[in-house]
C-alpha cells in the first residue's frame, strides 16, 4: 500500500504544463491501522487516486461529484492542508508538494480557501475585522491602520457595510459570512482561490447574489478558481471548464461547453440527467437512474470504478481492463472504454453502446 | 371534497423577544392522488405549516387558528389521542434529515414494526412481514438480512428509503415529506423521487412535498404553493406558475437558479434577506426586496386574488396585469432564448 512519494508523475493527458496550478497523479490515502503500539497499516481509504488536472491563469475550474468522491480531500491536498501520498503539485511554476511548513508560507499568500460552512469556518469568538485582517497580520503586510483601512475596502467589495468591522459572526446570515469568508480570501491579492461548496448551504437567492459576487471578483481582480460542487447547474454557471470526479478518480474532464452538451462518460451522463429541470414540460424526458450507491473507497470495483453501477458495463472488459483518459474533441477527456454517442441519449441507447471499445 | 383543506393557517409562537408569526394565513387544500410542492427560502414557513398540520408544534407557547379539515375532520382542534390514531397511519410525514429521524438505538425492523402494530391489530410475525414487504418495496438490497441491522449500518440514501418504507407502512392517504431529498446527492435524489411517485401511483395517496428546489417541483408537484415570510406569495397549477409567474418573488426564485440548459452570464438576483417575522414590514412583505415596489405596495398588503381570469392560479401583488404579463415573458423568454 506503500506509494512513495518520490514516484515520477506518470505523463497524463491534457495537462497544460504552464497552468497556473498544475496536479498530477495526486494521491491522497488514508490508512486504517490496527494495534496499539505496532500501528499495522491493514487497509488504506483511496481518497484521492490519481488525478491529474492543470489550471489556467484567470480560468475557472469546477469539480463535481457526488458525497464521498474526493473533491474536498483533493482540494486541501492543493491547499497542503492534507499531505498528499503520492503525486505532484506545481504551483505558478514551482513544485510544493513537499514543501515544509515554513517553505510553504509565502504561497499560502496566493493560494487561498473558501470554505463550505459560513457557520464553522470563522470563528465565533473574533471580531469580522480580526478574522479578516489576520491573515494580513500574519504575512506583515501594512501597519495596522492600513490594514483597518484595507479590511474595510475588502467589506465594501463584498457587499457588506464597512461598518460591521467590530461585529462579530453571531450577527450575520448564512450569505452574509460566506461573504466575510470571501473578504478573507480576498485579503492577501490571492492568485487562486480554492471554493469548497461555497454556495451548497445557502438559499437559492442569496446562493445568486454568491456565484454573482464570486464572477464579479473574478473579472476585477483576475482571479483563479478551483470551484468545488456538488450541484452541476452551479458549476456550470461558473466554470470554464469542468471535472467530473467518481471514487477518487478524474472520470471525465471538459470544456463547460462539451461536458454540458456532449457528455462521454457514462458517468457524467447519469449525473446530467439526474439533475432536476424546473421547467414541467421536461417531465416526459426518461431519466437515467442510477442503482445503488457509490462504492466503498477501502475496497473499490477493479478495473473501471464505475462498473458495477455502469448501465453500458460489458462484462470481460470494463472489469478486466481500466480504462486511460482516452482524448475525444478538444479539451475533453473521458476515462470510458464505450464512451456515449450523443447526448441526450434514451435509457435505451445508454444501456447499448452502439460501437465497440475505443483504442 | 378535497382530501385535505387548509384554510387560514396561523402559527404564532411566543418568544421571549415578542411574537414570532411563522405561518400567518395560509389556504390550500389537496386532492387524492395529487401532489402538492410547498416552496420558498429558509424561514418561510413551510416546514411549520406541515409541523401544524401533524399536530407536531409543542403545545406550549404555540398559537395556532384556522382550519385543516382532512377527511371531513379538523385536525387542529382534534384531541391528541385521536390525532394520534391518524398520526402514522392515514397521514405520514418524511423528515428532511435522514440521519437523525430514526432512532439510532434500535433495529430497522423493530422501528417498523412497531409502527405497523400500534396502528393494526396484527401479530408481530405479520407485522415483521409487512414491514420486509415494505423494504424490498423501496427497494433495500437483501431486505431480509438488512430489516435486522442498525441505522448506522446504511448509507444516507437507504436511510431515507427506510423512512419512506416506516412512513408507507400504513398505506398513507397524505404523506407529507419536508425537504425528503435536500441531504441527498442528484442521483440518490433521482430514486427517491422515482420511488415516491411509483409508490405513490400504487397506493393512490396524496402528497405535500416541502422543498426549496424548483426543479423537484417542476419534476413531480400538481400544485404549488410559493411562501414568502409566512405568506403564500403565488399559488396554481404547476404549469400556470411556471409558464405564467405572477409574483415578482416568484420571478426572482425562477431567474435566480443556474440552468443545467442555458448560459446565463448573470444570475437574477434578489437584494437583502428575507425579513424577520418578529415585526415583518408592512404592507407587501416583500417590498423592501421588490425591484418593483411601489407606493401602495409600502402601506397595503395585497390580497391573495386570482391571476386574470383564471380561478385556481392565486397571486398577492399590487401590480397590474399587463406588467406582470410583459415581465413574466421577459423572464421565460430569457431563458428561453438562451436554451435554444
Amino acid at each position: 500500500m506503500a506509494v512513495s512519494p518520490t514516484e515520477a508523475p506518470v505523463e497524463s493527458p491534457g495537462v497544460d504544463q504552464n497552468g497556473l496550478l498544475v496536479v498530477e497523479n495526486l494521491k491522497k490515502y488514508f490508512p486504517i491501522t490496527r494495534g496499539i503500539i505496532f500501528q499495522r497499516e491493514i487497509a488504506a481509504v483511496k481518497a484521492v487516486d490519481g488525478v491529474s488536472f492543470s489550471v489556467r491563469q484567470g480560468e475557472t475550474l469546477g469539480v463535481v461529484g457526488e458525497s464521498g468522491c474526493g473533491k474536498s480531500t483533493m482540494a486541501r491536498c492543493i491547499m497542503r492542508l492534507l499531505d498528499p501520498t503520492a503525486g505532484r503539485i506545481t504551483f505558478d511554476g514551482r513544485d510544493i508538494t513537499n514543501l515544509s511548513r515554513a517553505e510553504m508560507r509565502p504561497f499560502r499568500r496566493e493560494l487561498m480557501m473558501i470554505f463550505q460552512d459560513p457557520y464553522a469556518s470563522l470563528n465565533p469568538r473574533k471580531r469580522v475585522g480580526f478574522i479578516v485582517s489576520e491573515a494580513l497580520e500574519v504575512h506583515n503586510m501594512g501597519t495596522e491602520a492600513e490594514n483597518k483601512r484595507r479590511v474595510q475596502e475588502l467589506l465594501d467589495v463584498v457587499g457588506l457595510n464597512p461598518e460591521h468591522y467590530n461585529r462579530f459572526p453571531h450577527e450575520f446570515s448564512g450569505g452574509q459570512r460566506q461573504r466575510i469568508g470571501i473578504a478573507r480570501a480576498l485579503a492577501v491579492n490571492p492568485k487562486l482561490i480554492v471554493c469548497d461548496e461555497p454556495v451548497s448551504a445557502l438559499d437559492v437567492s442569496v446562493q445568486a447574489q454568491i456565484l454573482n459576487l464570486l464572477k464579479d471578483l473574478q473579472s476585477t481582480f483576475g482571479l483563479t478558481y478551483v470551484f468545488i460542487a456538488h450541484d452541476l447547474n452551479v458549476v456550470r454557471h461558473i466554470s470554464d471548464r469542468v471535472m467530473v470526479m467518481y471514487l477518487g478518480h478524474g472520470v471525465e474532464i471538459a470544456p463547460k461547453s462539451k461536458l454540458y452538451t456532449a457528455p462521454k462518460h457514462p458517468y457524467t451522463g447519469a449525473l446530467l440527467s439526474a439533475v432536476p429541470v424546473p421547467d414541467p414540460d421536461a417531465r416526459g424526458k426518461k431519466k437515467v437512474v442510477l442503482e445503488g450507491d457509490v462504492p466503498n473507497p477501502i475496497n473499490p470495483p477493479s478495473a473501471c470504478w464505475f462498473h458495477p453501477r455502469c448501465p453500458r458495463f460489458q462484462e470481460g472488459h470494463c472489469d478486466v481492463e481500466t480504462p486511460p483518459l482516452y482524448s475525444f474533441s478538444e479539451g475533453q477527456f473521458a476515462a470510458c472504454h464505450y464512451p456515449l454517442e450523443g447526448w441526450p441519449l434514451t435509457e435505451d441507447e445508454m444501456r447499448r453502446p452502439s460501437s465497440g471499445p475505443v483504442s | 371534497m378535497a382530501l385535505l383543506e387548509v384554510r387560514d393557517l396561523k402559527t404564532h409562537f411566543r418568544t421571549d423577544d415578542g411574537i414570532v408569526k411563522a405561518v400567518d394565513g395560509v389556504s390550500f387544500s389537496v386532492e387524492k392522488g395529487k401532489t402538492l410542492g410547498i416552496v420558498g427560502e429558509s424561514g418561510s414557513g413551510k416546514s411549520v405549516t406541515c409541523l401544524s398540520i401533524m399536530g407536531l408544534n409543542p403545545k406550549r407557547n404555540t398559537i395556532s387558528s384556522g382550519e385543516a379539515i382532512f377527511n371531513g375532520k379538523n385536525l387542529l382542534t382534534m384531541g391528541s389521542n385521536e390525532l394520534r390514531e391518524i398520526r402514522g397511519n392515514d397521514l405520514a410525514m418524511i423528515f428532511q434529515d435522514p440521519m437523525t429521524s430514526l432512532n439510532p438505538v434500535h433495529r430497522i425492523g423493530h422501528q417498523l414494526v412497531e409502527a405497523v402494530q400500534l396502528h393494526r391489530d396484527v401479530s408481530k410475525k405479520q407485522a415483521r412481514a409487512r414491514a420486509l414487504d415494505l423494504l424490498k418495496a423501496v427497494g433495500i438490497p437483501r431486505a431480509e438480512r438488512r430489516i435486522d441491522d442498525y441505522p448506522h449500518q446504511f448509507s444516507g440514501g437507504m436511510r431515507q428509503r427506510v423512512m419512506i418504507a416506516m412512513a408507507l407502512v400504513n398505506d398513507p392517504d397524505l404523506l407529507i415529506a419536508d425537504e425528503p431529498t435536500t441531504a441527498l446527492d442528484v442521483t440518490t435524489q433521482a430514486q427517491i423521487l422515482k420511488l415516491m411517485t411509483t409508490l405513490q401511483h400504487e397506493v393512490d395517496s396524496a402528497i405535500i412535498m416541502i422543498t426549496h428546489d424548483l426543479g423537484v417541483i417542476a419534476e413531480i408537484a400538481d400544485d404549488v404553493v410559493v411562501m414568502y415570510a409566512a405568506r403564500v406569495a403565488e399559488q396554481g397549477p404547476v404549469d400556470a406558475l411556471f409558464k405564467h409567474p405572477q409574483h415578482p418573488y416568484t420571478w426572482g426564485l425562477l431567474g435566480s437558479l443556474p440552468r443545467l440548459d442555458a448560459d446565463v452570464e448573470r444570475l437574477v438576483q434578489i437584494q437583502g434577506q428575507p425579513p424577520s417575522l418578529l415585526n415583518p414590514p408592512r404592507g407587501c412583505r416583500f417590498h423592501p426586496r421588490c425591484p418593483y415596489v411601489m407606493n401602495i405596495c409600502t402601506t397595503e398588503e395585497p390580497r391573495l386574488m386570482p391571476a386574470g381570469d383564471h380561478r385556481d392560479h392565486l397571486q398577492a401583488c399590487h401590480l397590474d396585469q399587463a406588467t406582470k404579463d410583459r415581465e413574466a415573458a421577459k423572464l421565460l423568454a430569457g431563458t428561453m432564448a438562451e436554451a435554444s
